[in-house]
């Protein structure tokens, strides 16, 4: 059954990408695994509607930074998808200064919050998403702020504005003590 | 806030008292009949992903154990299948039957957990206290098996952290006799009992075709028919040497993802107490630290919520490069905008029960 559906997807997947960037591996209970070699994101717009077209369920899409601590630039994308009971994973690589990425949620409904997920957590624009607001970070804050270091001793240095306060007591007379002066 | 003449919206959330956990629903409202909802996240977003980075591989069995309480058991274990993959380690056959034991045992506490609080909704108190007590049985099972009630602390990379033996084996064994002829009797409770099927049949209506648009997992998928479950579709630990059923229904209401979790109790009950016949003696760990060498890994198991994943990417350090999971809820929470479409405002509490949704997982 399992070499059933790698042929499948080999197949599938022929057209867009030669067999040697395909990599297969298995666990130790024999569940297969497809890597399919990084490639552009536009490799996307193909490689979707054919896995589609098989029946493919999207797992989950992990966005990383080929350097988790950011010293160099350089983002990727990884989709994992189902394939009855085979788990095909396809990687891009992202343009440096512009990260980009065409959204799938045309052929995988639930790529829908992945894709609004990453774009706020790595700062990376979907094209032609069907809803692309914010999904758990606020939209005042900037994309990718998580995934920014912010020295401690910029967190503990006791700056603080009287934003908050001015917000609490609009219409009132504000404290003294809420005006910052005391800072 | 009126948004129509005819319409207006109902907010419910983030905290709410139907709500375990903090999630907003716009939901747009004609009379009593929900029209549209619209859901807003973020209330308890915790940047795991990000600690997890920042933890070598040992500490992040600990800090996955805590994504979930319900699923406890489920993360640390798929966190350690994704290590031992890309490790090339092999789990010794006395350790992946203990780590079946785990996962079953949090499974029937958890489904008995989510079908207790639907009585509670449909307002059959006396039967959610009644279910809550009968969980108890499993969650003493916990505690005198592994020392904990909810955070089992079971898995480590490699195997496993607490054996099993005779005595507690027959202790274990004991409370799955008390527990069969209850899981019986609950089942026959929620199948017939006129206020249940009044409040719960035909309500939340998720087709087999909108199941599989929206990728759903777990029991909502397979009460839709979707029959998928990652223990025989892509077997792990000791599951291809069990036998159990899968558990699946067609009617996709409220009332058969319940029926469908008190099914698949009882069908837990059925494989700990195999894993307890059949368990070989040996070893629970392998020995030694293990070295994660660079490369990526894709673990799954099916959590009592559905299937989880995990992906691990590692540069050779002693911590991941990226980690990052998916659980069950994340593919579940959209597909409420079909559930809830045309229900009435009494049902929104329960058709939301009835996807068993946890938020901490989802936001992580």
């Amino acid at each position: 059954m399992k070499k059933n559906i790698i042929h499948s997807v080999t197949q599938a997947l022929s057209p867009f990408c030669d067999q040697d960037i395909v990599r297969w591996t298995y666990d130790v209970n024999d569940n297969a695994f497809a890597w399919i070699a990084p490639g552009s994101p536009d490799t996307l717009r193909t490689i979707a509607p054919a896995l589609a077209g098989l029946q493919a369920r999207l797992l989950t899409i992990t966005a990383y930074r080929r350097d988790k601590f950011g010293r160099a630039d350089g983002r990727e994308i990884a989709y994992h998808f189902d394939i009855d009971g085979v788990v095909a994973t396809v990687t891009v690589l992202l343009d440096d200064e512009f990260p980009r990425v065409p959204s799938i949620a045309h052929w995988f409904k639930n790529a829908g919050w992945n894709e609004r997920e990453f774009a706020e957590l790595y700062g990376i624009e979907i094209i032609d998403h069907p809803d692309p607001r914010r999904l758990f970070v606020d939209k005042d804050l900037d994309a990718d702020i998580l995934d920014r270091l912010i020295p401690l001793s910029t967190l503990m240095n006791g700056a603080s504005t009287t934003t908050l306060w001015e917000k609490v007591f609009a219409g009132k007379q504000m404290p003294e003590w809420a005006k910052g002066e005391l800072n | 806030m009126s948004t129509t003449p005819s319409t207006y919206t109902l907010p419910v959330g983030p905290m709410h008292v139907a709500l375990e956990e903090p999630m907003y629903f716009n939901i747009q409202v004609e009379g009593e009949t929900v029209r549209s909802v619209d859901l807003a996240a973020g209330h308890v977003h915790r940047g795991m992903e990000a600690l997890a980075m920042n933890r070598n591989y040992f500490q992040n069995v600990t800090l996955t154990e805590r994504v979930c309480s319900l699923c406890s058991n489920s993360h640390p274990a798929t966190y350690c299948m994704a290590v031992e993959n890309l490790s090339g380690l092999f789990v010794p056959e006395r350790a992946r039957y203990l780590r079946v034991i785990a996962d079953e045992v949090k499974r029937v506490a958890s489904h008995l957990f989510n079908v207790g609080i639907m009585a509670h909704l449909v307002g059959f108190d006396s039967l959610f206290m009644h279910v809550m007590e009968v969980r108890e049985i499993m969650q003493d099972a916990k505690e005198g098996v592994y020392g904990n009630r909810m955070n089992l602390g079971q898995c480590v990379i490699g195997g496993c952290r607490t054996d099993i033996d005779a005595d507690t084996a027959a202790f274990l064994r004991g409370q799955l006799e008390q527990l069969k002829p209850q899981l019986d009797e609950i089942h026959g409770v929620y199948e017939r009992d006129p206020l249940i099927r009044a409040r719960t049949q035909g309500i939340g209506l998720l087709s087999q075709e909108e199941a599989i648009r929206h990728g759903v997992v777990g029991p909502v998928a397979r009460a839709s028919g979707v029959v998928y479950d990652i223990r025989a579709k892509a077997p792990y630990a000791v599951y291809p040497d069990l036998d159990f059923e899968v558990q699946s229904d067609t009617r996709g209401d409220v009332h058969s993802r319940a029926l469908l979790r008190l099914r698949e109790a009882a069908e837990s009950v059925r494989i700990i107490e195999q894993c307890l016949d059949m368990i070989p003696d040996g070893p629970i760990a392998v020995s030694g630290m293990v070295t994660v060498p660079p490369g990526e890994s894709v673990a799954r198991t099916e959590a009592p919520r559905g299937e989880v994943v995990y992906y691990l990417r590692s540069d050779g350090s002693d911590t991941p490069q990226r980690l990052k999971w998916r659980v069950p809820t994340y593919m579940n929470w959209e597909a409420l905008q079909v559930m809830m479409s045309g229900c009435q405002v009494a049902d929104i509490p329960l058709i939301v029960n009835s996807i068993d949704p946890c938020i901490s997982c989802t936001e992580r």
